[in-house]
């Protein structure tokens, strides 16, 4: 049963790109990475985003986060047209309403577990002794509460992505955009992950959307975005997340 | 198809790398360019200035062989008939006789002024005369006619040097009024030379007239001040013959005569000089040491940066040889481009210094010579140090396994601080202190010890960095959390990542630092010395002088005179200390200034400085009240190995002579090589008369400027003297000081300049390896701003504890400088602590490390993030 708040509107999605379109010049050539690609995506989705090498899923996700701008189209996250803002403020809705996981963790050297979780808290100015206990949760949630005082060099990469992961939660984001988060990891550890990303949006009610070329780890969204040549290929959804790999794999085979 | 291919030569290659990074080529370049200048320059400096200086004292002498002196200095002088007597021996071709005085134009002696320079010639705006035989004169010197016509006979008239002329507005035909011993004599001009040749004597401010006309002007009828010997040719280039010829002119002329090469008499200047000589060299020195460190950052930094590069050459099949053989190319090919520009600039930055030099000097430095050896000198530090540099550098290239350089994203500089380092840096500078210290070292060994401890203690110092870094780092992050915010705790904590790298930066710094702090210690504590020796030793209120010696009588018409409390005498002349009475090992320079004072009046207006430990004053006093007795200066003390209680061997008129030392005294008089004796023995022993200087002590109720003009108007034109003010004069001589001292601070800059270049290419080469992780926090919603001030934090934290460690080791080089200046020139200063240099010395690390940030902080918050992030 639904309830709607003040006024009869439908629920604002979480983000919406419009005919979003990127073309790059290397030397005399335009090269077009994205030719008109629009997506909405609800709050509490998890949407995995397919397609074959230089189909442009990573530009498209670059994008949508706000780290790069289109050359045509509009990207709306969190209520925000970001062509309308500037280089500043496109980085303080990154700091305050996005979170990024990476294929390669990306976390500070210098700063252990806690601190890298705390980061975008630092960042922002704030200090991090009123949201101990937050990043504590958090890195229970991840699995890594006896591990907070440990530098990434002490960890595994596996025990860094959630690290990472948890740190791209910590200041409650609207979305989280995951790029090959499983690219670096084995099977094994990169089928953990997975499961934490899952279990954290359905426990959370957070929003992802993740970049992969791997169908085993698109299965765990709800929903599959394919991309060839830059524009949308097909779309699939999936009512078992977990499941259904083959399906996906069978889309891919088609595309490439 | 294939020979259309271009040749991927090693040096293709390595000319490929420096254009594609320019950056890192221009800074590297940079380091071995200010390396090879500073060295040149400092070589060029020093020999044009020697070379100058010596000219003055070649021309005087042109071409003479030999030359015939009075034994104790000037005074009376050499007898007449000396010139014949010498102009009979065989392999004497000329012996030409010679009367010098110096006077100035009757015009000028109201504005007359008795001026001091570091090499201790009086200079100023007198005229010095020289009376010489129009027939055999011009054998010996060159003169260059510039108009009129040179000296015949035995008339009245001059030839001016051009110089002098044009400054004076007088041509050929205008008379000379000057002022001589009987009052104002006029001598018709009628020629003029050029400013070459016997021109450029008294820097050009020289007149010659005939030798009966000198000794009338003077007063030394029958006299001769120095007789010049043109040997004949198979003497003259034949040093044994000529060794004889000097043996046996000694012999015939007999006692009271002095028989020298030319060359000798500018030793006494020379030898002043050379005290500041060794200052240059020892800042060549430490040019050396920063220029080799910023050669060797900046390589190892561009061979950290390529590792994957050179990963992926290996796995291509390249032996490691082969990479080594592409690494050193690009070296050499740096030394080579660098080693060129630096010899520009060198010269360049030397005739700055040899302008300055000269402002110091009061001397128109004119010669400009680059001496060979400095020029291999620098060309070899360039070339070798860049070379040295890059092997280690290139070493770990070569040995890079290609699986293991592939997979390195970037490069992980060296991790922990390695033991052996810190214990290797520990030893150095172990080994420095003994070096400096405990050991005994021969005075002649004390630069090349000195310089190389100096060396050791540095390159210790660098060494001991790594190990600390991560300590000091946490103690200087509240600093940089306070200054930056949060950027501050990434920017802070980014320093300790690759330690060696931030070693290398620090110790940058820390030479930079330690250098400008140094040198500022050393130029207060001398400074400090130079002021209360000017405050103790230069009593009286008033100097009265004039440009040829004064009656002894005169002293008491002045005394006579209304305001006169006190009044003493004192006379400088030039004297020998016996070959005999030099420490062994120490080199045959014996010329001394002999001050002579009458102890009756010198105490009623002014005081000796006793050194440390010299009892009690008044014994002292007393003992030298009895004449053969000498206060020597700590520098003739250290020089000759004489203290209390000794005795001084000097030559005199009469044969060498014992002088007791009465004490041992702090004087600065022509930098030290000094001693003063008893105004009897002077005449006793010296033959000479005359005051030089009168210092007048001014009686309470009157004020220095009413006694001054009281004297000036009673006799500044009877007698043409001077007055001057002791504050005056104590104020030229502190000025003196400082301006000698800006030369070191022009160098010092140079130290934080390669410092600057040290925090760029650091942080240049941090922002360049850390592209993905900009990215990434950019991406995590770091602003460009707030990038730019993590740079600056970072460039913060090593400006910090640079600046510590220059601060601590300027305080430990300031005293090694001082002691170092004791133990070489023989002076007794005291290492005294002044805040400013070290105030000054941690503003500049903070201020240096910032400004040098901005580049790289402005490239580091345009990263792409895309790019960068892509960059894997």
């Amino acid at each position: 049963m639904e309830f709607n708040e003040g006024g009869g509107n439908s629920v604002m999605p979480v983000l919406q790109a419009e005919n979003v379109q990127k073309s790059y010049r290397m030397g005399e050539l335009t090269v077009s990475a994205l030719a008109g690609v629009s997506l909405v995506v609800q709050k509490g989705e998890f949407v995995a985003v397919m397609g074959p090498s230089g189909s442009g899923k990573s530009t498209l996700l670059h994008l949508l986060g706000g780290l790069d701008g289109p050359s045509e189209g509009e990207i709306t996250l969190a209520g925000q047209p970001l062509s309308k803002l500037s280089d500043n403020q496109i980085t303080i809705v990154r700091r305050r309403k996005v979170g990024f996981i990476f294929q390669f963790y990306n976390l500070l050297p210098t700063l252990n577990a806690e601190e890298n979780v705390g980061l975008p808290l630092l960042i922002d100015g704030q200090s991090l002794a009123p949201h101990r206990a937050k990043i504590a949760a958090l890195l229970e949630r991840v699995g890594l509460a006896d591990r907070k005082h440990h530098r990434p060099d002490q960890l595994s990469g596996g025990q860094q992505q959630r690290v990472a992961i948890a740190r791209a939660f910590v200041n409650d984001p609207e979305i989280v955009l995951a790029d090959e988060p499983t690219g670096n990891l084995d099977s094994k550890t990169g089928t953990a992950i997975l499961a934490l990303l899952r279990r954290t949006c359905d426990e959370l009610g957070a929003t992802i959307v993740m970049v992969t070329h791997d169908p085993r780890a698109a299965s765990y969204a709800n929903r599959v975005i394919f991309l060839k040549d830059g524009q949308l290929a097909r779309e699939l959804s999936n009512s078992a997340p977990g499941h259904n790999t083959q399906a996906i794999m069978d889309v891919m085979a088609g595309l490439e | 198809m294939f020979g259309s291919l271009p040749l991927l030569t090693p040096l293709v290659l390595a000319l490929r790398n420096m254009r594609v990074r320019w950056m890192r080529t221009a800074l590297t370049c940079l380091g071995i360019v200010l390396g090879v200048a500073v060295i040149l320059a400092i070589a060029i400096t020093n020999e044009s200035t020697l070379r100058s200086l010596r000219s003055v004292f070649d021309e005087a002498s042109g071409r003479a062989s030999l030359v015939v002196l009075p034994t104790a200095g000037d005074g009376e002088g050499l007898d007449e008939t000396a010139a014949a007597r010498a102009a009979g021996q065989p392999g004497v071709v000329t012996a030409a006789p010679t009367v010098i005085g110096t006077t100035l134009l009757a015009r000028d002696v109201e504005s007359w002024q008795f001026a001091v320079s570091l090499s201790g010639q009086a200079v100023g705006s007198s005229l010095q005369i020289l009376g010489v035989d129009p027939e055999l004169d011009p054998l010996v010197r060159q003169y260059a006619l510039a108009g009129g016509r040179w000296l015949q006979g035995e008339a009245y008239e001059a030839v001016l040097s051009e110089t002098y002329a044009g400054d004076k507005d007088l041509r050929v035909g205008d008379d000379l009024v000057i002022v001589a011993a009987g009052g104002q004599e006029r001598l018709r001009i009628v020629g003029l030379v050029r400013r070459e040749g016997a021109g450029l004597l008294n820097d050009g401010q020289v007149a010659f007239v005939p030798l009966p006309v000198a000794q009338d002007l003077f007063g030394r009828a029958g006299y001769l001040d120095e007789i010049s010997i043109v040997a004949a040719l198979e003497v003259a280039n034949a040093p044994a013959a000529l060794e004889a010829l000097k043996d046996r002119l000694g012999e015939r002329l007999g006692r009271g005569y002095d028989v020298t090469y030319p060359a000798e008499r500018g030793r006494l200047v020379t030898q002043m000089l050379s005290t500041y000589q060794q200052g240059l060299s020892f800042f060549s020195v430490i040019a050396l040491f920063v220029g080799a460190f910023l050669i060797y950052n900046a390589f190892t930094m561009t061979i950290l940066e390529r590792t994957r590069e050179l990963g992926l050459l290996r796995a291509l099949g390249m032996s490691s040889g082969q990479v080594l053989g592409l690494v050193l190319t690009e070296a050499v090919t740096l030394a080579v481009l660098g080693s060129a520009l630096g010899l520009g600039f060198g010269m360049a930055l030397a005739r700055g210094l040899i302008a300055m030099l000269g402002v110091v000097l009061a001397s128109d430095l004119s010669a400009f010579s680059v001496p060979p050896g400095g020029l291999l000198q620098s060309l070899l530090v360039g070339g070798l140090v860049t070379v040295g540099s890059a092997l280690a550098p290139a070493a770990q290239a070569a040995r890079t396994s290609p699986l293991e350089a592939l997979r390195t994203a970037g490069a992980q500089a060296a991790g922990r601080p390695r033991r052996p380092a810190w214990l290797v840096g520990g030893a150095l500078i172990f080994v420095a202190w003994a070096a400096l210290y405990a050991l005994p070292v021969r005075p002649e060994a004390g630069f090349a010890v000195g310089g190389l401890a100096i060396l050791l203690l540095l390159l210790g110092a660098t060494l001991m960095v790594p190990a600390v870094v991560g300590l000091a780092e946490r103690l200087v992050r509240p600093a940089a959390v306070l200054a930056f915010g949060a950027e501050g705790v990434l920017g802070s904590g980014n320093v300790r990542r690759a330690t060696g790298r931030t070693a290398l930066t620090v110790a940058a710094l820390l030479v930079g630092i330690a250098m400008v702090i140094a040198t500022s210690s050393l130029s207060g504590a001398f400074t400090h010395d130079l002021t209360s020796w000017v405050e103790t030793a230069l009593g009286g209120d008033l100097y009265v002088r004039s440009p040829q010696p004064m009656r002894e009588q005169f002293e008491r018409q002045l005394a006579a005179l209304p305001g006169v409390e006190g009044i003493t005498k004192i006379r400088y002349f030039a004297v020998r200390a016996a070959a005999s009475a030099l420490a062994s090992g120490a080199d045959g320079d014996t010329s001394l200034i002999y001050a002579a004072i009458d102890p009756a009046t010198y105490q009623s207006v002014g005081e000796f400085q006793f050194a440390a430990n010299q009892g009690d004053p008044r014994a002292n006093w007393a003992r030298f009240a009895r004449g053969d007795a000498l206060f020597i200066s700590t520098v003739v003390a250290d020089r000759y190995q004489v203290q209390q209680g000794d005795t001084l061997r000097l030559v005199t008129r009469r044969g060498e002579h014992d002088f007791y030392v009465a004490a041992v005294a702090v004087d600065f008089t022509g930098q030290g090589y000094i001693v003063t004796g008893h105004w009897d023995d002077m005449r006793r022993w010296f033959a000479q008369s005359g005051v030089d200087r009168f210092t007048i002590g001014v009686a309470p109720g009157y004020t220095s400027q009413q006694v001054a003009e009281t004297i000036e108007a009673r006799y500044q034109a009877a007698r043409n003297v001077s007055v001057e003010t002791t504050e005056d004069f104590k104020q030229k001589i502190t000025g003196l000081s400082a301006q000698s001292f800006r030369l070191f601070d022009v160098l010092g800059l140079i130290g934080l300049v390669v410092a600057a270049l040290g925090v760029i290419n650091t942080l240049m080469m941090n922002v360049l390896e850390r592209q993905r992780e900009i990215g990434s926090l950019r991406s995590l919603g770091l602003t460009r701003w707030q990038i730019t001030k993590m740079v600056l934090a970072e460039a913060g934290t090593l400006g910090l504890i640079g600046g510590a460690f220059g601060l601590a080791f300027g305080y430990v080089l300031s005293q090694v400088f001082v002691d170092a200046v004791n133990a070489m020139v023989g002076y007794d200063l005291q290492y005294i602590f002044i805040p400013a240099p070290f105030l000054a010395g941690a503003g500049l690390a903070l201020g240096v490390s910032q400004v040098a940030a901005l580049y790289p902080a402005w490239k580091a918050a345009g990263v792409n993030i895309v790019e960068a992030i892509k960059h894997e």
